[in-house]
């Protein structure tokens, strides 16, 4: 198993940010180039995607990759 | 791919059903009254012989290029193993899903290996062979071969024994091994790969 000094959790706003632009998973996804069950995934926290599927995310709603996804420290 | 490849690849399947059917016939048929038959059999019996040797060299060549060229043993041996990777999320998963294959499957070479080099044995001596009035005999063994050996003539043991328990390795063949072993990659990457997916 892998050392590290810190354990970050990551969240996500991307279903609120579907509902502001009244899109379906499936129309999100056929968007980006993924499978809906990856935006379920990402939706239920179940996956966090790549440094480029985020981006790719943030730029379809144009907005900050920073508004979509959060990173906190994780407590123990 | 090459295109050469791909119509080899599909001559070997499409060849494989009349092989078989080859297989078949040559099965139930009595080679010592081939020399008997008539012309056209004999020519007949040759081409099948012709065609089957060509197929084995053929699958020779196929298997050498699935070992040495990338890119032909992922197209098709992703389509043998029905592995799809739609998006970034189903490349990580197949990734988590090999790994625990790859794991799984080196536990039951252990295990296989194991079973492969222990030889167990147990017999009863005759009363005048009897070890401090001992005659029956548990016998541990190790075994371990780089090549296959043909058993030795039993008639050459020196020690008259009565058998009551002997194992000696697998009774598997290798070729069964190998062919369980490669049904068992693809079924144990398929079920974790849906297990993953859930």
């Amino acid at each position: 198993m892998a050392k590290s000094t810190m354990q970050l959790s990551i969240s996500n706003r991307l279903h609120v940010f579907r509902a502001e632009h009244k899109i379906t998973q499936d129309q999100l996804a056929k968007e980006i180039g993924v499978t809906r069950a990856t935006i379920i995934a990402i939706e239920g926290g179940g996956y966090n995607p790549s440094l480029e599927l985020a981006f790719r995310l943030a730029r379809y709603f144009k907005t900050d990759i920073n508004t979509i996804f959060s990173a906190e420290e994780e407590k123990k | 791919m090459k295109i050469f490849d791909s119509i080899l690849l599909k001559v070997f399947l499409y060849g494989l059903p009349i092989i078989l059917i080859l297989a078949i016939f040559s099965y139930s048929c009595d080679f010592r009254s081939i020399n008997s038959a008539s012309t056209y059999i004999k020519l007949l019996y040759n081409f099948a012989g012709i065609m089957f040797a060509s197929w084995m060299l053929l699958s020779i060549y196929l298997g050498v290029r699935l070992i040495f060229s990338g890119t032909f043993r992922e197209k098709v041996l992703t389509k043998l193993a029905f592995i799809k990777e739609q998006d970034e999320r189903e490349v990580t998963l197949t990734g988590k899903a090999a790994k625990t294959t790859m794991l799984t499957t080196i536990a039951i070479l252990i295990f296989l290996f194991c079973l492969s080099c222990f030889q167990i044995s147990v017999y009863r001596l005759p009363p005048e062979q009897a070890i401090d009035g001992k005659s029956k005999v548990i016998s541990l063994d190790l075994k371990f071969e780089w090549l296959e050996r043909v058993p030795e003539d039993a008639s050459k043991e020196y020690i008259q024994k009565q058998n009551i328990l002997a194992y000696t390795g697998l009774p598997i063949s290798s070729s069964a091994i190998i062919l369980g072993l490669i049904i068992w990659q693809i079924i144990a990457y398929n079920y974790s790969m849906r297990r993953l997916m859930k």
